[in-house]
């Protein structure tokens, strides 16, 4: 393979000493199973080491590198840099839309990560603690597989229209993590959630836009979990119910 | 928290929020210590603990080999009331003839029997874990392990694992600085005081001071070309450890995994073989079978590494460079491999475009883990040299610590274990420690002025012809550590690869930045850690040169057998005057009733 050159530009930012944010070019030489944070790494290492972004797992996994490429917000880690190349040789990275930016493609998740807090992410579990493992159907554990599997990356929370008005909304991703706990067997206050989620800018926030689906990298379905919650929330005593009823049997054999 | 300008104190200080860290937080506050504060150069859920996938260990005997299936065969829940075919003594032989003797036994018989109660544990603070079809936790086979003891959530264990830690430890109240940097310890007489760390968000340097601080900084997996580590992996914590004056243990151990992706070395999980995968050569042979007959792919990864090795060494590899191997899981059918391995699945398209369920998958070995580490007891207590004086208000637990439960080498879903193990019981040791009335240490000397003319120099422009570019200098370690320092080692290796970390550490006295600002400057965080590389890799060099011997991990072709009358025992390095590293050594805790040395053999 010959390899070829290929210009990728950088929106660059820093606060202390830009005006405002700026695109740079930077060439590279694309090579075989290249991804685009290969390319951002040459670039820094290389050519200039001021280049600033946010990577660590490198295989999509601990949520660091969500840029917005093309428009598009995605991993780069697990990009290849050959798909995002366009007609005229260029790809074009910017920072995650709608974040106030710290440095370049470096954005700040404060409230991202204050929205998760405010969902109480952790499991309220019940008084009778078993003591070997609170037993689980397969089909439990399968409605809870997408929001465990969310890497927090923030991909769908920039790319959300209501957040990108409206910080105060709960957002795709927290709401996400709620689902998780509200479905969980072994939450012992579904209740008190959903009350909190059906509040003013929770669940019924969401415009059903659907861009949060488009931009998760995991290929999760945040709307489909938030149309979820607000169906519970209607019925939320009944839900209640089923689920003290479920939790004294929370010890026995599933089948 | 009590803060003045350029310095913050808290009680308690952790330094990492992976697993190890962050137990270690979250069951000191519940302890009642209230002021913990807990720094991450990473958001904690970035942390690497997080990238783990095939399991945590623990003898639940949830599920048992169908009969008369063989040591391959499907697996099934064990029936209430039938035989058990687990136990806590059964995971610690595996676990003490894994680490080829070197393991602590009194360490691993509490990490075993810890186990069962950690993973319940787990479970009962919400992981969401597979099940059996009576909706037990699942587990499955793990190389090494005598019985199917790898309990998991799909192949995507650690995520789960860390999310609902980090959400406990959030619970409590733990203060986590994320996005912080530790650059220095204050350890002053013996007594640990604190850290000079640097917030990335503004670049300023801070004295923070504590009565106790714990070390869960992961592992290094960084020093190599072809590594499944994460690129914030760079053995921050041991480096800074060992500047301070305490030793490091064992450092020449590190494991490389079976399974990485060709050229890229990411981790294809052990689960892939644990659920069924074979290892084949370029002519299709599953070679295993001449290396280890009965356990064939199960072998323990150093063995299997090996065998690896030997066949690409032998021209029986795959790929451009002959370098590869295949691993074929095209027999385990569609079904299996979506509900199982969907992670891994996704990883190998992604990545080298194939489609495990359909196709081989290119392979090689890659430098995954590090058996030694910041010396410490079972309750995480740092110690300051063979005799085992504790560094007073030092903790350290998780894989940057030696505890030492791996000794030569590490079994799959031992290290999710060790950390989550060992981190909790830092937390317990350092409340007592907190609440017994330690007082918080006056620092004598002024740390910040030296750790801050560390990054001055870096930012200064260079003499002219003179300034080097640290990401050059990183490049050439790496390259030396895999062919010199890698799965085999040599005398003329090693001392060829000793002479160039020392020239690397001398060219890096001129390495600088390009990036002057102080706002989020990765460039000096990525040259710092390269210092950080090249300090231990110094102490992995020296260490394995004079190990004249192989053992588990560590494997010399000119001194291939095991030596228990000479090395039986923990290498000791200490940072001398002239910066190099000066050994000695400490015996093995072994019970020589129960468990005394055997060959070991799979
Ligand atoms: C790809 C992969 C898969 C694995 N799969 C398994 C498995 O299935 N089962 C198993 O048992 N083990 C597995 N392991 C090993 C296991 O995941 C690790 O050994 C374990 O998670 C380490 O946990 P830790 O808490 O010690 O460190 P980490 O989780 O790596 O956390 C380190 C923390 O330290 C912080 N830190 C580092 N340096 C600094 C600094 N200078 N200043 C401030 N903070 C710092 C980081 O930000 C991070 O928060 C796997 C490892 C890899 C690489
Ligand atoms: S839902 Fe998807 S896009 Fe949103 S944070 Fe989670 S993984 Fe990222
Ligand atoms: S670097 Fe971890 S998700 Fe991309």
């Amino acid at each position: 393979m010959t390899n070829k050159k290929i210009t990728v530009r950088i929106q660059r930012f820093n606060p202390d000493t830009d005006q405002k944010p700026y695109l740079q070019d930077f060439e590279v030489e694309l090579a075989q199973g290249m991804t685009i944070l290969d390319a951002l790494h040459l670039i820094k290492e290389d050519l200039d080491g001021s280049v600033t972004f946010r990577r660590s797992c490198r295989h999509a996994i601990c949520g660091s590198c969500a840029m917005n490429v093309n428009g598009q917000n995605m991993l780069v880690c697990e990009t290849p840099l050959r798909e995002k190349i366009d007609k005229n040789g260029q790809i074009t990275i910017r920072p995650l839309p709608y974040l106030p930016i710290i440095k370049d493609l470096v954005v700040d998740r404060s409230s991202f990560w204050a929205q998760y807090q405010r969902v109480k992410p952790w499991l309220i579990p019940p008084d009778n603690v078993p003591e070997k493992e609170f037993r689980m159907s397969a089909e439990e554990v399968a409605a809870l597989n997408d929001a465990e599997h969310c890497i927090m990356c923030g991909a769908c929370y920039s790319a959300c229209q209501v957040i990108a008005l409206n910080k105060q909304y709960i957002g795709p991703h927290a709401l996400l993590k709620a689902f998780l706990r509200v479905l969980d067997p072994r939450d012992a206050d579904p209740r008190a959630r959903l009350d909190d989620l059906d509040k003013g800018d929770g669940v019924y926030r969401c415009h059903t836009i659907f861009n949060c689906i488009d931009a998760c990298p995991k290929g999760l379905n945040p709307t489909k979990a938030i149309e979820t919650l607000r169906k519970l929330a209607m019925k939320r005593q009944a839900f209640e119910a089923a689920r003290k009823e479920r939790q004294k049997t929370l010890d026995k054999p599933v089948n | 928290m009590n803060k003045s300008a350029n310095v913050i104190t808290h009680d308690v200080i952790v330094v990492g929020a992976g697993l190890a860290g962050t137990w270690a937080a979250m069951i000191a506050s519940r302890e009642g210590v209230t002021d913990v504060g807990v720094l991450s150069k990473l958001h904690p859920l970035r942390s690497h603990s997080g990238a783990a996938q095939g399991g945590i260990a623990g003898a639940l005997n949830n599920v048992r080999p169908v009969p008369d299936t063989g040591p391959r065969g499907p697996l099934e829940q064990i029936p209430p009331g039938d035989d058990l075919i687990d136990s806590w003594e059964l995971h610690m032989f595996d676990t003490i003839k894994g680490s080829d003797w070197l393991g602590d036994q009194d360490a691993i018989e509490i990490m075993v029997k810890d186990a069962i109660d950690i993973v319940y544990t787990y479970e009962h603070m919400g992981c969401v874990f597979s099940r059996t079809p009576d909706g037990r936790i699942a587990q499955r086979r793990f190389g090494g392990h005598s019985a199917p003891r790898a309990n998991y959530a799909a192949d995507w264990t650690g995520h789960v694992l860390l999310h609902t830690t980090h959400e406990q430890a959030l619970k409590n109240g733990v203060k986590f600085y994320s996005e912080w940097v530790a650059l220095d310890l204050i350890v002053e007489d013996n007594v640990c005081k604190g850290v000079i760390a640097m917030e990335m968000q503004t670049g300023q340097l801070v004295t923070m001071r504590a009565k106790a601080v714990m070390f869960g900084t992961g592992g290094y997996g960084r020093a190599w070309k072809i590594t499944s580590n994460a690129i914030a992996n760079t053995g921050d914590g041991v480096a800074i450890v060992y500047n301070a004056g305490v030793p490091l243990m064992d450092m020449e151990f590190v494991q490389f995994h079976p399974t990485g992706l060709y050229q890229h070395g990411i981790l294809m999980s052990e689960a892939c073989r644990g659920e069924g995968g074979y290892l084949r050569n370029k002519d299709g042979d599953r070679f295993m079978e001449k290396y280890a007959p009965d356990k064939m792919e199960l072998a323990p990864r150093d063995l299997v590494s090996r065998s690896e090795q030997t066949e690409i060494d032998e021209g029986r590899g795959i790929g451009d460079d002959g370098q590869g191997i295949y691993l074929d899981m095209t027999h385990l059918g569609r079904e299996k491999i979506l509900e199982r391995l969907p992670q891994v699945r996704d990883i190998a398209l992604n990545f080298v475009g194939v489609d495990i369920i359909d196709d081989l998958c290119p392979i090689q070995p890659t430098a995954h883990y590090s058996m030694g580490g910041i010396p410490a007891n079972a309750n995480g207590q740092v110690i300051a040299n063979a005799a085992g004086d504790p560094v007073v208000g030092l903790y350290a637990a998780g894989e940057c610590a030696c505890i030492s439960v791996h000794g030569a080498n590490r079994l799959g879903t031992n290290s999710l274990l060790d950390a989550s193990v060992f981190g909790r019981r830092s937390g317990y040791a350092i409340a007592e420690f907190i609440k017994g009335g330690a007082a918080l240490p006056e620092i004598e000397g002024d740390h910040l002025t030296r750790t801050q003319a560390r990054i001055t120099r870096l930012k200064s422009d260079p003499a002219s012809g003179k300034g080097e570019n640290w990401a050059k200098i990183a490049r050439e370690l790496k390259q030396t550590m895999t062919d010199d320092c890698g799965i085999f080692r040599s005398d003329e290796g090693l001392r060829r690869a000793l002479q160039k970390v020392k020239e690397l550490q001398g060219r890096f006295a001129n390495a600088h930045v390009m990036d002057k600002s102080n706002r989020f400057n990765t460039d000096v965080l990525g040259a710092i850690e390269t210092e950080n590389l090249l300090t231990f890799s110094e102490v992995i060099v020296s260490s394995a040169l004079a190990r004249t011997e192989s053992r588990g991990a560590h494997s010399r072709t000119d001194h291939t057998k095991r030596d228990d009358e000479d090395w039986l025992k923990h290498t000791m390095a200490h940072k001398t005057d002239d910066g190099t590293p000066e050994l000695s050594y400490k015996g093995v805790n072994i019970d020589w009733e129960k468990y005394p040395p055997q060959e070991r053999k799979y």
